[in-house]
């Protein structure tokens, strides 16, 4: 029991936890978790979700957060203009130019990710400048475990290539 | 070996007809929708046309393929034009 609240509180000090990760930092075996895990999930304390080749684990009442995180996370651009936006606040322009995507595209995803609550943006002059508006270290850590498989790649490739297409600036 | 090229246009068609689905669910861009329903199409234009070349169906389905052809082309240019 006690082994079970400690990673309940694990878990609820680190949303988006991966099961691996889980395993790793509380030092237990794989079929120890996976019991433990068993049991919390069917208390409702804890809940996952697979994303790409990765199982995320958040504690109850964080499913609307999760559901908005991981579309965040969900393509590889969105994760670049994440992890780019941590280093500072940045205008459209410059995040197209060091990511080397275009205008359009970045556009669309900035869209997204700030109805997703997840960037927030300001006008600057001509330009609008966006910063990160979420926990960096959630967003870290579930960027860093994400693990895209082939067919996501295929499909991020295409989401860029469409929402290039026709929105000029 | 066109039986070979005809399975791989089916297969490939599908493939993709994947990745748009995965494509539109995680952008819910209506072009990739489009694109989801052009490649189905587009496969399933294939399986009619193989059906009727081995005497599966045994009617004339000029006007299905034809309309079909245009469906998907059509679905092709939604897909561009309302992204």
């Amino acid at each position: 029991m006690e082994r079970r609240n400690e990673i309940l509180n694990y878990i609820r000090n680190r949303p988006g936890v991966t099961f691996r990760e889980l395993a790793r930092e509380l030092k237990l075996g794989i079929g120890d978790l996976q019991y433990h895990l068993g049991k919390l999930e069917k208390e409702g304390k804890v809940f996952s979700r697979k994303v790409g080749r990765r199982r995320y684990i958040f504690p109850a009442g964080f499913e609307e957060e999760a559901q908005r995180l991981l579309m965040a996370i969900s393509t590889e651009t969105r994760r670049k203009i994440l992890l780019l936006l941590m280093e500072g606040e940045m205008n459209q322009g410059e995040i197209a130019e060091k990511l080397g995507v275009s205008q359009p595209t970045i556009s669309y995803h900035m869209r997204e990710l700030e109805k997703l609550g997840v960037v927030k943006a300001w006008r600057e002059g001509k330009s609008v400048v966006y910063s990160i508006n979420y926990n960096p270290e959630t967003l870290v850590r579930l960027i860093r475990e994400y693990r895209p498989g082939l067919w996501e790649r295929l499909a991020d490739s295409l989401i860029d290539l469409l929402a290039g297409i026709g929105e000029g600036e | 070996m066109e039986m070979f090229l005809n399975l791989a246009t089916i297969l490939l068609a599908l493939a993709l007809m994947g990745v748009s689905y995965l494509a539109y669910r995680k952008s819910h861009l209506r072009a990739t929708l489009y694109l989801t329903l052009a490649f189905l199409l587009f496969a399933f234009k294939k399986v009619i046309e193989i059906s009727a070349e081995s005497r599966v169906i045994q009617y004339d389905i000029g006007f299905i393929v034809d309309t079909l052809e245009v469906l998907v082309l059509l679905l092709f240019f939604l897909a561009l034009w309302k992204r």
